[in-house]
């Protein structure tokens, strides 16, 4: 008898300690958006849920596609593709939001597609390229895979501060 | 020497003898010596004589002298009917000669010769009336061979005519003869393949009758693999709503995994476990998701071609209604050609006894038509001699007719 896939997931799996002293790593949430694979550190990250009935907001930011109910908490819905001048994502019965959390303050992002949580080592992370675009003060670095589009990772933290500073102002 | 004799024209009398009686007797005896030898001209001079003497010289002259008148009269008597027979004579020999009757007209008023020659006359006027008879007959004769020639003649042209229609007749009877061998022949061809194409009609209507069944077996067979496509299609819909529940299902467990990864990872050291659980749920889900995705593919597909088989399996089932249709008008075809085919089979066996009985009658009239064509040219042959015949009795009438023509009637 084969054994099961989650059997083999868990004896594969690395001591706690060993790896964590061996490769200082983080955990982080990852998504793709658009053409775009996209990565967040998981503690911003509360929960997934599927995208509800939207609400659009008059003489909101472009980035601000509305708010939406969750759990008796009203969020406002972002897309980032918007706000980091990328294009515009389109909500879909597959979209996913996911909760980010910043401080005491949290709001909803618009993705396509969740591909879960991702361990990466310190050391494989590349600083973000230089005279970027716009959305470069964001970003905290690449990560480079073989065969699969590389990985951007963002500051949610600060990307949600600045994205509420910017409706606000507005 | 002297005589007392007198001729008539230079009347002498004899002188009287000189010594009496003696003398005067020696007179008549002279005279009457002399009339004895012809000449009746003598006369005795009875002047010079006495008496009884003188008496008998003049009863002597007297009947000299009418003997003389006798012998003259005589003579003119003889000379006119000398005159009367030689014209009896000369009609005579133009009658024998020259055949000409109408030159007799002799008449006599001699009561001898009169009897004669009107018994003649009377000969000659029947030999006239024979004559114009037979003339008459000649002609009327002469006529009529020309006439029986000419019939004769017509008789032989129709009678070679005849011959050379018959002749050409018999030709042609041996030809239809012929034909009409050929046409029992043929009939007979027409009538075995009459036959041979009843039998095949009679197959094919049993193999349209098969057919027909067998059509009614695949349309029945086609409505219920119609009915089957309908149910693999409703199952295939039901599936699908499976597939969607399962689906449905697998994203809630796919969320709910990703969410209880997060817990995990923030439970920290404590929720790792869980975490790698949860990943490990939601690589199932995915799995399932992916299955599922693979499923309504398959159900699209399967759709697909159960939208097909049913779009084949009408069309099948038109195309066996179709096929039904021109089976029962086959059947009908079959039927009409099996009711023809057996009206032409009996037709041709029909026309095959009529011709096999009219070969018999016309080999009988070809052996007629022999019989006829030996009959015309023995009538033929007759015809020809009947002709020679008529041609000879024409100029035997034209020769009897110039023979008749000779003797002249008028």
């Amino acid at each position: 008898m084969s054994p099961s896939p989650l059997k083999e997931a868990l004896s594969a799996a690395p001591d706690a300690p060993v790896a964590a002293g061996a490769r200082p790593e983080r955990e982080y949430f990852c998504f793709r958006i658009g053409e775009l694979s996209m990565g967040v550190p998981s503690e911003n990250v509360r929960e997934v849920i599927r995208p509800g009935p939207l609400t659009a907001l008059p003489r909101a930011a472009p980035f601000l596609i509305g708010v939406t109910g969750h759990r008796g908490e009203v969020l406002p819905v972002i897309d980032l593709l918007r706000f980091l001048g990328k294009g515009e994502s389109r909500v879909g019965p597959r979209s996913r939001l996911f909760v980010g959390l910043a401080e005491n303050f949290s709001a909803a992002l618009v993705t396509d597609a969740v591909a879960g949580l991702r361990k990466v080592a310190r050391q494989d992370i590349l600083p973000a390229p230089m005279g970027g675009d716009a959305g470069a003060e964001h970003v905290l670095g690449v990560v480079h895979r073989k065969g699969e589009p590389s990985l951007t990772l963002l500051n949610l933290a600060k990307l949600l501060g600045s994205a509420r500073q910017r409706a606000v102002v507005r | 020497m002297t005589m007392p004799i007198e001729s008539p024209n230079a009347p002498k009398r004899r002188p009287p003898p000189k010594n009496g009686k003696d003398f005067q007797m020696k007179v008549v005896i002279d005279a009457l010596s002399a009339a004895l030898q012809g000449d009746l001209s003598v006369r005795i001079r009875a002047d010079g004589l006495p008496g009884e003497a003188g008496e008998v010289a003049a009863l002597t002259n007297q009947v000299l002298e009418k003997l003389s008148r006798r012998l003259e009269d005589s003579e003119h008597r003889k000379q006119s009917i000398a005159q009367e027979i030689d014209h009896a004579l000369d009609g005579l020999i133009a009658l024998v000669r020259q055949g000409d009757l109408s030159r007799w007209n002799s008449t006599t008023e001699d009561p001898l010769l009169g009897p004669l020659l009107e018994g003649f006359g009377k000969v000659v006027e029947t030999l006239r009336t024979f004559v114009r008879e037979i003339n008459e007959a000649a002609l009327r004769l002469s006529s009529s061979a020309n006439e029986v020639l000419a019939a004769s003649t017509q008789h032989e042209t129709s009678s070679t005519e005849q011959a050379a229609a018959i002749h050409e007749t018999t030709a042609t009877m041996e030809e239809l003869k012929h034909a009409s061998a050929q046409i029992a022949e043929n009939a007979g061809a027409v009538a075995r393949v009459a036959e041979e194409t009843l039998g095949a009609a009679r197959a094919g209507r049993g193999a349209i009758g098969e057919f027909i069944q067998a059509m009614q077996q695949i349309r029945s067979d086609g409505v219920a693999v119609a009915d089957s496509i309908a149910k693999l299609s409703k199952r295939v819909e039901r599936i699908g709503t499976v597939v969607e529940v399962i689906d449905e299902i697998a994203d809630r467990s796919d969320l709910l995994a990703l969410n209880a990864a997060l817990e995990g990872s923030r439970a920290g050291e404590a929720g790792k476990g869980f975490s790698i659980v949860a990943a490990e749920m939601r690589r199932l889900a995915e799995n399932v998701l992916d299955s599922t995705k693979e499923i309504k593919n398959l159900i699209t597909e399967i759709r697909e071609a159960t939208a097909a088989a049913a779009g084949a399996a009408d069309a099948s089932k038109r195309a066996t209604e179709g096929g039904e249709k021109l089976g029962a008008v086959a059947a009908q075809a079959v039927e009409g050609i099996l009711a023809g085919v057996q009206e032409t089979s009996d037709a041709a066996r029909v026309i095959n006894l009529a011709t096999q009985q009219q070969r018999t009658a016309t080999e009988q009239v070809v052996a007629s038509m022999a019989e006829i064509e030996d009959v015309t040219r023995q009538t033929t042959q007759a015809s020809k001699q009947a002709t020679g015949a008529a041609a000879e009795l024409t100029q035997l009438a034209g020769r009897l007719a110039e023979l008749i023509k000779r003797f002249k009637a008028d």
